[in-house]
């Protein structure tokens, strides 16, 4: 509740998305013309929302009787979902119509996927966690399967969600095990009181749970058998927005629960599990993802190995890990974004054309994109000076600090295998000739997206103190 | 034994036995009904804890919608005259192992664990502070829940219907 | 109250949630895994109402009200996909839709 109109004023962003979901369901309903006032109209209120989260960074406060928290670290994730986010639909006007169906559903669910995750970064009570997280899910479901005529996207929608659901379940019944080891859902508690609880065998059992059911959400090994079928089977703007803006959302609750390890310094009893799984996603993830021949298919691979780099930060648990999975995070989402609206550029109109084979000779065809495919692909390699290569460079020295030397050792070692297939794909582009001959429609709108994530990754590599610096701030 | 303590043993017995036939049993809808028994067996426990609300709650959410949806589902998924509607299992031994390691470490540990809880004073109703509580501390999470039954309508919809050509 | 310790409402909703996490893994049919999930948030509810009793607190039960509330919206969008993949492939036995390929 409440305590004064002064703070419906500071939820501004999330209110702005809540009622421009309203807002889009009556146009979708009253106008014939939705489909061209409603891609336009999300982009508006996610750029209005980003940018007035960026403002008021240092409005930082708690709000409706502890139940979430405005400007900080929430105001940092709330411009990488929105931004995140108005990317996609960017990128998706054109490639929806590759499709022939106009779907205005689209539009309002990635908008209300983006409201759960802006809750879930800036939830300050577990069951204002859970709510964000369903919000998110839900939507995620239906995007993951919005082509339903074409079997692919349906067994891809339904695998997420019964393995989504099946992870929702691990986190409800951690929720309650905490719940019952604490007396009180608020994070505040937890926070305060972490040393004392984690003696408390049932506090911890609890919390491994919900451990477990949010690896299954930043898609780490072993809980990651949905993704590859997932993020192949899905439109490839759809995967864009699950594989960074999602994984940005899980990552920031992970940074919530463990405040106390991060800023209170208190022992990280979960670093053992943390350790695991981000050993196993690293190398499963790099080894893996060589011998694929699908595009999608490689990324999402990548995407594993990507969640096991970050959760090094969550392992090493300092202040300055945390500033440095922000950052990775940041950096993640634009190169992947930018990655997948290329394919989604190059795609056919039945999901082919996302082999390897189908961008050989891409420079012929257009530099544009084979010069921006490359740049994103060394990126996600992690060669400097580029974001990616920041992002990784922060954590393992996060983990270095912590006194992880054998974690950065594999991460360095993963990423020295991933280079391999990355830079596979920049070889197959300039360096081969066309397999088949087909023409590429670049689409204005696709390629103005490319071109933002591109200055981001440029932007954020060359000048990586400026980014790290607000996000120091931003950190209690 | 008092009376409560049968009742407890009779709803948790209802309520263990079905749930083992929704897993175990091969006709779909058999699994449905045993779910049925389950549902109402937990409605049962929770009145037995004091949590009037929830139990209603229970029997009209779980009862008359999930469960009437699944049925729905099963129907519309399964042409019920001529097709067989079985379904098989998979990994049984692996996945009975694990489980039975999974349940035990869990059981012992709510045993082994000293609960410093007495059974509070039970309210005569527990409407009024759930209601109390929805619309002071928790009215942004009720709000939410509001966009989030609204999106689920629309994907639903969304996904299920026929396209009109 | 009943003379029954806290303990054998857990230790009831452990078994239950075992159950359902056992189903999850073993059956084939997607409707059948949504079933066990249902089962998994039960017990977990379960648990819930327990520890809210016994604290004396309505929150768990609050939270109880959410997860029923999110299960509903969760079964509704599950048997729409359910239905789609239905009219694209006549099956829903997920076995034939490899859930558990790596």
């Amino acid at each position: 509740m409440p305590q004064n109109n002064y703070e419906y004023f500071l939820l501004m962003p999330q209110i702005i998305i809540a009622v421009g979901i309203v807002l889009s369901v009556l146009i979708e309903i009253t106008t014939k013309k939705s489909e061209q006032i409603l891609p336009w109209f999300s982009i508006a209120m996610f750029f209005g929302t980003a940018f007035y989260s960026v403002f008021n960074i240092n409005q930082n406060f708690v709000l409706f009787s502890g139940m979430i928290e405005v400007g900080g670290k929430p105001a940092i994730f709330n411009f990488i979902f929105n931004i995140g986010a108005a990317l996609v639909v960017l990128s998706s006007i054109d490639y929806l119509k590759k499709y022939g169906t106009y779907y205005g559903e689209y539009y309002i669910l990635i908008q209300s996927s983006v409201l759960g995750m802006m809750v879930m970064s800036g939830a300050k009570d577990i069951l204002m966690i859970f709510m964000g997280l369903e919000l998110m899910s839900i939507c995620f479901y239906v995007l993951a399967g919005i082509n339903r005529k074409k079997l692919s996207a349906n067994e891809a929608s339904m695998k997420y969600f019964l393995l989504g659901a099946f992870a929702t379940g691990f986190i409800v019944y951690g929720i309650a095990l905490l719940y019952g080891a604490t007396g009180t859902t608020s994070i505040q508690n937890l926070v305060e009181n972490f040393v004392t609880y984690s003696s408390n065998i049932i506090f911890v059992l609890g919390f491994v749970f919900f451990l477990i059911g949010f690896s299954f959400k930043i898609a780490a090994v072993p809980f990651h058998m949905w993704v590859p079928d997932v993020y192949q089977g899905s439109a490839t703007t759809v995967t864009s927005l699950m594989s960074t803006t999602g994984k940005a959302a899980a990552f920031s609750v992970l940074i919530i629960v463990l405040t106390a390890v991060f800023t209170f310094n208190a022992p990280n009893v979960f670093r053992p599990y943390f350790a695991t799984i981000s050993a196993l996603s690293m190398l499963f993830g790099s080894i893996v993802a060589i011998s694929q021949t699908n595009l999608k298919r490689m990324l999402a691979y990548s995407s594993i190995s990507h969640a096991g780099y970050m959760a090094i930060g969550l392992a090493a648990g300092n202040m300055f890990s945390v500033a440095g999975i922000i950052f990775y995070l940041a950096a993640y989402a634009f190169m992947n974004i930018g990655a997948f609206t290329i394919i989604s550029i190059v795609e056919g109109e039945d999901d082919s054309r996302t082999d390897f084979d189908s961008f050989s000779g891409l420079n012929d065809k257009s530099p544009v994109l084979a010069a921006t495919m490359a740049l994103f692909m060394f990126a996600l390699a992690g060669i400097p000076p580029l974001a990616g290569f920041f992002g990784k460079y922060y954590v393992f020295i996060a983990a270095i600090q912590s006194k992880l030397t054998w974690l950065a050792i594999l991460g360095v070692l993963s990423s020295v295998i991933s280079v391999y297939f990355y830079i596979r794909v920049v070889v197959v582009m300039y360096f081969r000739e066309a397999s088949e001959d087909f023409k590429i429609n670049i689409s204005p709108y696709s390629l103005i997206a490319v071109v933002i994530a591109a200055f981001f990754i440029l932007v954020f590599g060359i000048l990586p103190d400026t980014l790290m610096n607000v996000i120091l701030s931003a950190l209690p | 034994m008092t009376f409560y303590d049968i009742i407890f043993y009779l709803f948790a017995a209802i309520t263990l036995i079905s749930a083992l036939f929704v897993v175990s049993t091969r006709n779909i809808v058999y699994s449905a009904f045993y779910l049925l028994f389950t549902f109402f067996g937990v409605a049962g426990i929770y009145v037995l804890l004091g949590a009037d609300f929830i139990a209603v709650v229970q029997i009209m959410v779980y009862v008359g919608g999930i469960l009437i949806l699944l049925l729905f589902g099963v129907m519309l998924t399964n042409k019920i005259t001529n097709v067989e509607i079985r379904t098989g299992t998979v990994q049984l031994l692996p996945a009975a192992i694990g489980i039975g390691i999974f349940m035990g470490a869990v059981v012992a540990v709510m045993i082994w664990t000293e609960w410093k809880l007495e059974p509070a004073q039970i309210p005569l109703t527990t409407t009024k502070d759930i209601g109390h509580l929805l619309i002071t501390d928790y009215v942004l999470i009720f709000e939410l829940l509001g966009i989030l039954l609204l999106i689920a309508l629309i994907g639903a919809a969304s996904i299920a219907r026929r396209d009109q050509e | 109250m009943s003379s029954i310790p806290m303990e054998y409402y857990l230790i009831l909703s452990a078994f239950m949630f075992s159950v359902g996490v056992a189903g999850v893994l073993i059956r084939r049919n997607a409707i059948v895994v949504f079933m066990c999930i249902e089962l998994m948030l039960n017990s977990a509810n379960l648990s819930l109402v327990t520890f809210s009793s016994y604290l004396g607190n309505p929150i768990g039960q609050v939270f109880v009200f959410f997860v029923m509330t999110v299960a509903a919206a969760e079964a509704a969008v599950g048997l729409a996909i359910i239905i789609a993949i239905f009219r694209n492939k006549k099956t829903v036995n997920i076995d034939e839709i490899n859930i558990f390929k790596w």
